[in-house]
């Protein structure tokens, strides 16, 4: 074989890769929806649910009992990525990395600051003051924010042809969750605190991408990508959770009250899912770019469509169907894009 | 040596451009990383620069003699415009 055909061969393979990375990356975090929506319903969550509800009403005990449930997802997360830095015999790098904060760990920090307090609490507002099928919808998206501004900052190239892509899955997206989100604006009495949730998470996530990236640069994903976690459980644990505490919400009670067989399988499936979508999301960055990484990774709405419907029978109804072809669509032009446009991700 | 993250290091050894075969040996020397999962390891780091617009591959070869992996491409790589910014950020060696 000729020289010209091995670096294209080479080259293609890299970009099957990033998409096989971002693909993963969608199917766990469609898969994490199984033990992010159970694990409301066990205790001690549904126990502080109430208590919080009686005292401060319904939509602040769905924020209160979200920043505990997700300060648990951090712990659980940062605990899968140890075994999985572990057995990659990578805490070596770890160490190096955090020791070099001016270019590189800062970034992975701010990232934790976007993608956790901002994205995740975010779309947990968005859930408790609108409701779950806006807050999926508006987190969708979130590609369109990080492939902005990941053109804008570090030129990433974003073709007319990923940008269409990521469009046509965005209003997949959206006509899966559409008659949801009409329901539940139409109910009235919306406060506008959810519409920020929605809007928080939407430019939480896309920033968080984006923020990455730079400090993906000149560092190696798994160990960036636990040091992002490593901040959001000091932001969770360190500051959060005794801040609300002194406020007067029973945080510290129902922490303690979660060690429960039940309860922590659930959080450690949770943990392992949300863990490895994230392994997956920042192993496609450097091989297709954030902008196509993101705009795959959204394919998740579908997955959770399809799991939720496996694992809890939900009967999806004729807009998922559109919605989920569309999502397909939106993937097959960018899957089929002629790889030759992705020599280099970075550039005029 | 080996006390900053592997990438830095990278974009060090690529300064005046190297094979990519002879960075991932001296990587591996330095670091103490043996066998053929980490090998391959700091050559995907490689890509990933390269990918970012860091690096930029000058000179291309067959490996016919498997001197990496028989069969397939060896890179030599150099530091890109962008690469010298980002390491100057970071590795402080061109300020």
């Amino acid at each position: 074989m000729d020289l010209q055909s091995l670096k294209k061969q080479e080259h293609q393979r890299r970009i099957k890769y990033g998409f096989m990375w971002a693909l993963f990356c969608a199917v766990l975090w469609g898969l994490w929806y199984l033990p992010g929506t159970a694990v409301w319903v066990l205790n001690p969550f549904d126990q502080m649910y109430g208590e919080v509800a009686a005292s401060s009403g319904d939509g602040m005990a769905l924020v209160i009992v979200a920043v505990l449930i997700t300060a648990f997802n951090a712990a659980t997360v940062i605990l899968a990525l140890g075994v999985w830095n572990g057995v990659l015999g990578k805490f070596g790098e770890m160490k190096r990395t955090l020791k070099e904060f001016h270019p590189c760990s800062k970034w992975f920090f701010l990232a934790s600051i976007f993608g956790g307090p901002m994205a995740i609490l975010g779309s947990f507002i968005a859930m408790g003051f609108v409701g779950g099928a806006f807050a999926a919808v508006a987190a969708l998206m979130y590609p369109v924010v990080g492939a902005i501004l990941a053109s804008k900052w570090y030129g990433e190239k974003v073709t007319k042809r990923a940008f269409v892509g990521i469009i046509v899955i965005i209003l997949g997206g959206i006509t899966i969750f559409g008659g949801g989100v009409i329901t539940e604006i139409a109910s009235g009495n919306v406060l506008w605190v959810g519409y920020l949730g929605g809007l928080m998470a939407a430019t939480g996530w896309g920033i968080e991408g984006a923020i990455a990236g730079k400090g993906l640069d000149i560092a190696e994903p798994d160990v960036g990508l636990t040091l992002r976690f490593i901040g959001e459980g000091i932001i969770w644990w360190i500051i959060a959770i005794p801040l609300l505490a002194i406020i007067g919400f029973p945080m510290i009670k129902y922490a303690l009250l979660a060690f429960e067989p039940l309860t922590m399988l659930v959080l450690v499936f949770a943990g392992i899912t949300f863990g490895f979508c994230y392994v997956a999301w920042y192993k496609s960055f450097p091989l297709i770019g954030v902008g196509r990484g993101q705009g795959i990774g959204n394919l998740y709405g579908l997955f959770a469509v399809i799991f939720i419907f496996l694992f809890f029978g939900d009967v999806p109804s004729w807009t998922i169907l559109v919605g989920g072809f569309l999502c397909l669509a939106g993937s097959t032009i960018m899957f089929s894009e002629d790889t030759g446009e992705m020599e280099s991700l970075r550039g005029d | 040596m080996a006390n900053r993250p592997i990438k830095f290091r990278i974009l060090e050894l690529c300064n005046s451009g190297k094979w990519n075969y002879e960075i991932v040996e001296q990587i591996q020397k330095e670091y103490n990383m043996h066998g053929d999962f980490q090998r391959d390891s700091i050559n995907f780091d490689i890509i990933e620069l390269a990918s970012g617009g860091m690096l930029e591959d000058i000179e291309t070869k067959v490996d016919e003699e498997g001197i990496y992996k028989k069969g397939f491409l060896l890179h030599k790589y150099a530091l890109t415009e962008f690469g010298k910014v980002r390491a100057a950020d970071a590795c402080l060696m061109y300020v």
